[in-house]
């Protein structure tokens, strides 16, 4: 038992060493979760980016819609660029809705993008909204360059901090059926001996896989 | 000894490749110093909306289609930039108005008493009033941000004001993770041409003096089927 429990300390610890360490916490509230995963529709991921200091990083987004589809390959994840090109210019960041009740209206007053989303046959959209960013720093580094070579040596640490959260609007039932919201903080560290070693803390991929296992189950009919 | 010396001596075509390659490296220097050019390149997208039954002209300047932004660099660790947007400009406006409009045509000169023009409902005229940009060096924030401000016209073919507006966008791109500067700066003025043509497609109808004029042609169409 003692034995086990020092194993699992000392992997912790290597894996701590090897990329960082990483800490973070999901928490979901979801109303009308389809019972048997979404069939033959399709599901759009889309960042936020009205916010004047912060956009969702559009990688963020390709990760977690990457996530959906490799962990069940029935969902079908429409690319966020390809659906912002063919809705041109309704999901721009000045012209995006920000409630479902504004899709709506937008339906309305334009059937033609009516049209394209039933033709698209989609019945989720998922809002990504958030950002990582980079905290607090430490340490110093002094890098050379001489005849005979060069090299760098001190010490450097930092902090980043992912915060996210996914609302889920549902076509059908033309309402917001879900909230998803992820955080996640590391500190990366990059010590130097002649040749500097970035130990990177994975921070926005822990998030991403955090709040793409959450859609996963609300989306697929394997969980 | 000799062979010391030989190292060192050039014969005739050996001088001719060294002074080729001192010529490079000038000019390598020489472009070093001069300012950092970006031609805005990308692809708009026609917009999806429903079109409104008119024929409508346009007319784009010399000015605007050969529209370019210098910006002196005010200290020697900065570096000047010429953003040059004319040809993205005209290629966003000609995708978004045939998108919007049923016709659009290109218009032979600048509307006015006597001037020979295809016959239209109406010419838009948009011109660039401002334009301006922010790099994180400059302001320390890592975004990339480009913002422009438009003048619009919209007159009869004989050059009569219908509506005059402006009308401002804006564009980030929010790193330049393995990009360069200028790479970064075409993506953010990408992005203002996107969001001047979202600004202008989703409130043409609602700016006053369209609104009033769109009400008098489309009542006078609906009038004409009847």
């Amino acid at each position: 038992m003692i034995t086990a429990a020092l194993r699992a300390l000392l992997l912790g610890a290597v894996t701590c060493l090897v990329s960082g360490c990483v800490t973070s916490t999901v928490d979901q509230m979801v109303f009308n979760k389809p019972e048997h995963g979404i069939g033959n529709a399709t599901v759009v991921i889309l960042g936020r980016r009205h916010a004047s200091d912060y956009d969702t990083e559009p990688d963020f987004v390709e990760c977690v819609g990457d996530h959906i589809a490799s962990g069940d390959k029935t969902i079908h994840v429409i690319g966020e660029l390809e659906f912002v090109n063919e809705f041109y210019p309704w999901f721009e960041p000045r012209t995006a809705p920000l409630q479902i009740a504004d899709l709506e209206r937008l339906m309305q007053n334009q059937p033609v993008v009516a049209k394209r989303l039933a033709a698209m046959n989609t019945q989720y959209m998922v809002w990504l909204d958030g950002s990582t960013v980079r905290g607090d720093s430490a340490g110093s580094m002094t890098c050379a360059v001489g005849p005979g070579g060069g090299g760098c040596f001190g010490f450097g640490t930092w902090s980043s901090d992912a915060n996210y959260e996914a609302t889920i609007w549902d076509f059908s039932e033309h309402a917001e059926v879900g909230r998803i919201s992820t955080t996640a903080t590391g500190q990366s560290y990059m010590p130097a001996v002649v040749i500097p070693i970035p130990i990177i803390a994975p921070v926005q991929g822990t998030a991403c896989d955090g709040i793409g296992d959450q859609l996963l189950q609300f989306l697929s009919s394997n969980s | 000894m000799e062979a010391l010396l030989s190292g060192s001596t050039a014969s005739a075509p050996d001088f001719g490749r060294l002074l080729w390659l001192a010529g490079s490296f000038l000019l390598a220097l020489l472009a070093g110093c001069g300012p950092a050019e970006v031609v805005v390149k990308g692809d708009f997208p026609a917009p999806t909306m429903e079109k409104l039954p008119l024929t409508i002209g346009v007319w784009y300047s010399p000015e605007f289609t050969n529209h370019e932004f210098f910006d002196e660099a005010k200290s020697r660790t900065e570096s000047s930039w010429l953003v040059k947007t004319g040809q993205a400009q005209v290629q966003m406006w000609n995708t978004l108005l045939a998108g919007m409009f049923t016709r659009v045509v290109p218009m032979a000169g600048r509307p006015g008493p006597g001037q020979m023009n295809p016959s239209v409902d109406a010419v838009f005229i948009p011109e660039v009033a401002e334009l301006q940009y922010a790099l994180p060096t400059q302001t320390n924030v890592k975004v990339y941000e480009v913002w422009i401000r438009y003048h619009l016209q919209l007159v009869t073919t004989g050059g009569t004001p219908i509506a005059d507006w402006t009308m401002p966008a804006y564009g980030k791109t929010p790193t330049a993770f393995l990009q360069s500067d200028q790479a970064a700066v075409n993506l953010a003025a990408v992005m203002t041409l996107r969001d001047a043509g979202a600004n202008f497609a989703s409130n043409f109808t609602r700016v006053p003096g369209v609104q009033a004029w769109l009400d008098e042609m489309l009542n006078t169409n609906r009038e004409a089927t009847l």
